[in-house]
């Protein structure tokens, strides 16, 4: 009994719970072989290894890889480990040991991979087993330096729906009330010559033409022209984004540029100023200026204010994230664990992402004054800033479809370099263009949810499958870096889409106390105080930490799902009993989106 | 009256400060014998009435302005007009605020619409509790030895003993562990047919005196539970401390003298340095201007969390011996009255899924802390706000609520209860217009008629209203244990406590709220209010 370590309290048969969780969802399980298989997905080999799990030591098992996955499967008899990787999680393998080493296991391979943990095999030193396991899954897990197709385009999966559909950027601007006597919808960029990072269609001001825009975009870094990404639909005050002024070290101006953002400015009546905000630190800014770059000084551009942010760079974010990694896995950090956290600066850069979002909308919503946000590039810390300023002003984007289009818009069309920033099938994992941007955001959704845990229609599983896929290499979803590249390959006829998957399943992704509200604005706190790590996430493959088993916890929530339609059914059946009744002819009957928000005022 | 004397002023003009985020509160202020009341007018609808009971030691004022610290954590300012009347109203809340005497407190004035005096005592758990384990064990009996609570002050009149130790061989024990504490049961594990067992430290002192009887108990204890059982005294002080206990009379058992058992140190934290991590913990809490970068650190400083993990993991070791070892199991540190009640409560709910009911539970807080005679009266009269550091004050009662909501937090669909019952039982526990945790013991309630003079805390929160908003909407009964993780990862900061008056209103609240309204829609909702406690 004394030896009984309080850690372990909770790890019996959790840890076969948890790695088969892993197992991924939607998949054909061929019976025979008991190995799951994707349409299209091909076997190459299968060896016998030994798994070295940091949590219950070796375990003698049989590994199978496909053209997509890694799978184990623990050959001992009392243990049913499982363990389903994607090969597109995978970042960096390496030999550990060499043919002379001694001692136990110290021979095989250390696979990094993208989603916070480590895995590693021992073999035998006979023969060539390791050789061929190194080669195979170099060759599959880095299609890109082999010639190979990336699996997404590869996969034959099927789905009752078609996610390519969700996002059209003609119906998602007409939603938000646009065009309008003040902006206006372009094609411009339909062949991608203005801007090879932007989306082929833009929203711009009525009174800029397309010889102005073409002025415009040779003043900013990339040709990133300022767009407009979401206007309010009361005070019709305006989030617009782009990259940075080209200003550089002899404080170049461009007329053009400032009467661009004068007639943005002005297509907001009521406050005579715009706001611009810079997403970096002031230095950085400053420092930009000696590679072309800048920002706008105030007395170029009359009517303006600018404030920096404070955000740091993609450099700052991966490091910082190394760091969360080495203190969660696969040992966590057990005696200073608050400090060590603290030292990571995770949490304060998400922090100041939130916010430098929480300004963005603020100033929107209650200042009514337009704003204008950059960094440098503009496809980083602006995509966080504009897609959760939009999360926080529009409850559309809190519904899984509307997030599925918030994504697809702000991040995936407006050329977030999800190929750079992940590394899809690219073998160079010290990249330094890698940067987990995309995750930081997700993890700002995921404190925004918890504080307000009935706005978002999402759960918590559903952010995690997003981030799963992000690298798994199975969807077309977050290939290439930008539109024009996706166009050039073809990629929505010849990959499926991630939200295929997602909606062809919802119920599994919903929060059961969704309460829909329309025209509420959110603003998250973004104190320290009240912010968390992500543990489900960055500490799920450690089985100590496992809180309540996942399985009945859903299972409750699917009941409270059921309960919550059973009422709101009969909410609308009373209504209609009830409208039948005062029945006024002159209003029109009122649409099931208008009916919500009374749900729970009615009860 | 008395409270006359104490009153200084009539009534004045005063505004309250409700943080930044409301309005003030502008209106007529009176102190009355046990309340602040703020009143807006007669137009106004909502009335401050505040409990002086609430108001923690220390009032700070200067020229028009009042700083009031509540024990709930809360700081309210009043601005009143008048130097004069402030320095009255002020010298008027210090002194009612901290009267000591019980039987002028509150709890003996507040009558209630709805409750009948009397109601709710008649939970009797220790007799309650026998005839549960009276139905899965003989080797128990009800022992009435202490029902003039001579044997034992802090223990109530009945107790749960071997069935083999007579009472004559129990005044014997008695005798022979501090403030009598005698070894009792505190919970039977039917599934292993073994026992939980609480008592004080033995004075064993530098002679190293031994006692025939209570070696006879403990071997009894084995002798009744499962065959071969084997035995295991969980000693909550370190060895080191145990031993120097000697000096002062006391000690721990030897190994010789108690065959089959097998000692244990695991020491937890308790007294000055608890109050003291609890008070860092309010004001890193509290600290709003301060810049926040080093928050974590902070945090980690006051040790809150660090203390939560002990008592967690303390109370996991107790739970396992009992369960996964099939062993009988002795707490107690030097008095068995604070750390030892902590971790035999917090074993029972990791085992026992009736005390993670909204009823079990509430029994558990009567049996194993009213009842097991935790001082309340002493440790919880000032909460975190005191100029003085007062010697008997800390806060073990909050740390095994924090302890609960951890389990809650970890185990969403396990407790019956929700945070709720939680923050009601910590603002009861340091001021509260009922009786139940007046005084410090059984003898003490008897000798103030607490039972026939106030009324039970549980007959208010288990009115239908009440109870209903403090039931969590996913509790699923499960026959299990639950093994909580103690790794500091899985540790949180209780939020709803320490945050719960700095935090915006939205969160948790708000949203269990709309959840309720959901789930509770077939039962008509009537206006409830949460207790017929004067609320803000």
């Amino acid at each position: 009994m004394a030896s009984a370590p309080a850690s372990k309290y909770n790890s019996h048969s959790l840890e076969n719970e948890s790695i088969k969780r892993t197992s991924r969802d939607g998949v054909n399980r061929d019976l025979s072989e008991a190995v799951p298989r994707l349409p299209g997905e091909t076997r190459i080999t299968d060896k016998e290894v030994i798994y070295i799990c940091p949590f219950n030591g070796p375990i003698k098992g049989r590994v199978y890889i496909t053209n997509y996955r890694l799978y184990l499967r623990s050959l001992e008899t009392d243990s049913a480990l499982i363990l389903d990787v994607p090969l597109g999680v995978i970042s960096r393998i390496e030999k550990m040991g060499g043919a002379t080493s001694r001692g136990e296991n110290s021979y095989g391979l250390d696979i990094t991979c993208k989603d916070m943990r480590n895995l590693r095999f021992a073999l035998k030193q006979e023969g060539h087993s390791r050789r061929d396991m190194f080669e195979i899954l170099t060759r599959y897990a880095f299609p890109l330096a082999h010639s190979l197709p990336i699996f997404a385009f590869l996969n034959e999966e099927k789905f009752n729906v078609d996610g390519w559909m969700v996002y059209n950027p003609v119906e998602e601007y007409r939603r938000q009330g646009l065009p309008n006597h003040h902006w206006r919808i372009t094609f411009i960029n339909k062949c991608y010559e203005l801007c090879d990072t932007y989306p082929a269609l833009l929203v711009v001001p009525y009174r800029a033409s397309d010889d102005d825009l073409r002025r415009v975009a040779t003043f900013r870094s990339r040709n990133r022209i300022p767009v407009l990404s979401w206007i309010h639909p009361e005070n019709k005050t305006v989030i617009v984004r782009c990259s940075q002024p080209l200003v550089g070290m002899s404080g170049k101006r461009n007329k053009d540029d400032e009467k661009y953002l004068d007639v943005i400015r002005e297509t907001n009546r009521q406050i005579s100023k715009l706001t611009i905000y810079d997403a970096r630190p002031n230095v950085n800014a400053v420092a930009n200026k000696a590679t072309g770059g800048g920002y706008e000084s105030d007395d170029a551009y009359h009517n303006t204010e600018l404030f920096f942010l404070d955000i740091h760079n993609i450099h700052v974010m991966r490091e910082s994230l190394k760091k969360v990694k080495d203190i969660v896995y696969p040992n966590v950090e057990e005696s200073h664990w608050l400090s060590s956290l603290e030292s990571t600066h995770w949490l304060e850069h998400i922090k100041l992402v939130l916010t430098g979002a929480i300004q963005v909308a603020d100033k929107v919503s209650s200042g009514k004054t337009s704003v204008v946000v950059h960094c440098s590039d503009g496809w980083d810390r602006t995509a966080q800033l504009t897609a959760l300023a939009m999360l926080m002003l529009d409850s559309f984007y809190r519904s899984i479809e509307g997030f599925e289009i918030l994504v697809q818009k702000e991040w995936i069309s407006f050329g977030h370099k999800f190929a750079s920033r992940i590394g899809h099938g690219d073998k160079n994992h010290a990249d330094a263009d890698r940067s987990p941007i995309f995750l930081q955001f997700i993890d700002c959704v995921w404190q925004m949810s918890k504080q307000f845990p009935t706005a978002f229609e999402f759960n918590e599983r559903f952010l995690i499958t997003i981030l799963d896929h992000l690298y798994s290499c199975r969807f077309g979803t977050f290939l290439y870096n930008c539109e024009s590249a996706r166009e050039k390959q073809k990629v929505t006829e010849r990959t499926v889409s991630l939200w295929s998957l997602i909606n062809s399943n919802k119920d599994k992704y919903k929060n059961p106390f969704y309460t829909k509200e329309i025209n509420r604005v959110l603003y998250p706190v973004a104190s320290m105080r009240h912010l968390e790590l992500w543990v489900n996430y960055y500490i799920r493959w450690n089985p100590r930490i496992k809180q309540q088993q996942p399985n009945p916890v859903e299972q409750r929530y699917v009941e409270l799902l059921a309960l919550r339609d059973e009422y709101i059914q009969r909410l609308e059946e009373l209504q209609l009993a009830g409208s039948a009744k005062l029945s006024d002819p002159s209003t029109p009957p009122s649409g099931p989106a208008q009916r919500m928000p009374h749900v729970h005022t009615h009860f | 009256m008395e409270f006359l004397e104490l009153i200084r002023t009539g009534p004045a003009q005063a505004k309250l400060l409700r943080g930044p985020e409301a309005p003030p509160l502008r209106g007529i202020l009176c102190v009355t014998g046990h309340h602040l009341l703020l009143s807006p007018g007669p137009q106004g609808t909502s009335d401050l009435w505040l409990l002086l009971l609430h108001v923690a030691g220390a009032v700070s004022y200067d020229s028009g302005t009042i700083t009031l610290r509540c024990k709930d954590l809360r700081v309210l300012q009043l601005d009143i007009e008048g130097v004069e009347a402030t320095l009255d109203i002020a010298r008027s809340i210090e002194a009612l605020s901290s009267l000591e005497s019980v039987i002028t407190s509150f709890p003996f004035f507040y009558r209630p619409k709805g409750l009948r005096l009397g109601d709710a005592w008649h939970f009797h758990p220790p007799e309650r509790y026998y005839k549960r384990v009276a139905r899965e064990t003989n080797a128990w009996r009800l022992s009435e030895v202490n029902e003039d609570f001579s044997l034992c002050p802090s223990y109530p009149r009945a107790v749960i003993v071997p069935r083999a130790v007579d009472d004559d061989a129990l005044a014997r024990c008695a005798g022979f562990r501090q403030g009598g504490r005698f070894p009792v049961l505190s919970y039977h594990h039917a599934p292993s047919g073994t026992v939980l067992l609480r008592s004080s430290q033995p004075l064993t002192g530098p002679q190293k005196r031994r006692c025939a009887e209570d070696e006879e108990l403990l071997r009894s204890v084995l002798a009744g539970a499962r065959p071969g059982a084997p035995g295991f005294i969980l000693d909550t002080r370190s060895a080191q401390a145990a031993k120097q206990a000697r000096v002062t009379g006391g000690g721990t058992e030897a190994k010789a003298a108690y065959p089959g058992w097998k000692r244990l140190h695991r020491p937890l934290e308790r007294g000055r340095p608890l109050q003291e991590s609890f008070v860092r913990l309010v004001e890193a809490c509290g600290d709003l201007e301060k810049s926040m970068d080093g928050w974590l650190s902070q945090l980690e400083a006051c040790r809150w969390l660090a203390h939560v993990k002990e008592a967690l993991s303390t109370a996991c070791l107790a739970a396992w011996g009992v369960e996964r070892e099939e062993a009988c199991v002795l707490v107690h540190g030097a008095e068995g009255t604070d750390s030892t009640l902590l971790v035999t409560s917090l074993a029972q709910l990791i085992l026992d899924p009736l005390s993670r009911t909204m009823t079990g539970f509430q029994e558990l807080v009567e049996r194993e802390w009213i009842q097991a005679g935790h001082p309340f009266q002493l440790r919880c009269a000032h909460s975190a706000f005191s100029h003085a550091r007062p010697k008997h004050e800390a806060p073990t009662f909050l740390l095994f609520l924090d302890c609960v909501w951890q389990l809650g937090h970890q185990f969403p669909l396990s407790l019956e209860f929700g945070e709720g019952l939680l923050l009601a039982l910590f603002e009861h526990a340091y001021a509260s217009p009922f009786g139940t945790f007046l005084c410090s013991s059984e003898k003490e309630r008897c000798l103030c008629e607490v039972r026939t003079q106030t009324h039970s805390l549980w007959s208010g929160l288990n009115q239908p209203k009440v109870r209903r908003k403090l039931r969590n909407p996913l509790y699923v009964p499960s026959p299990l244990a639950i093994w909580p993780s103690v790794e500091p990862q899985s540790l949180q900061l209780w939020q709803g406590l320490f945050l719960r008056w700095i935090r915006p209103p939205e969160p948790s609240q708000v949203a269990w709220e709309k959840v309720w309204q959901r789930l509770a829609s077939k039962e008509k909702t009537e206006d409830c209010e949460p207790t017929s406690k004067p609320q803000l």
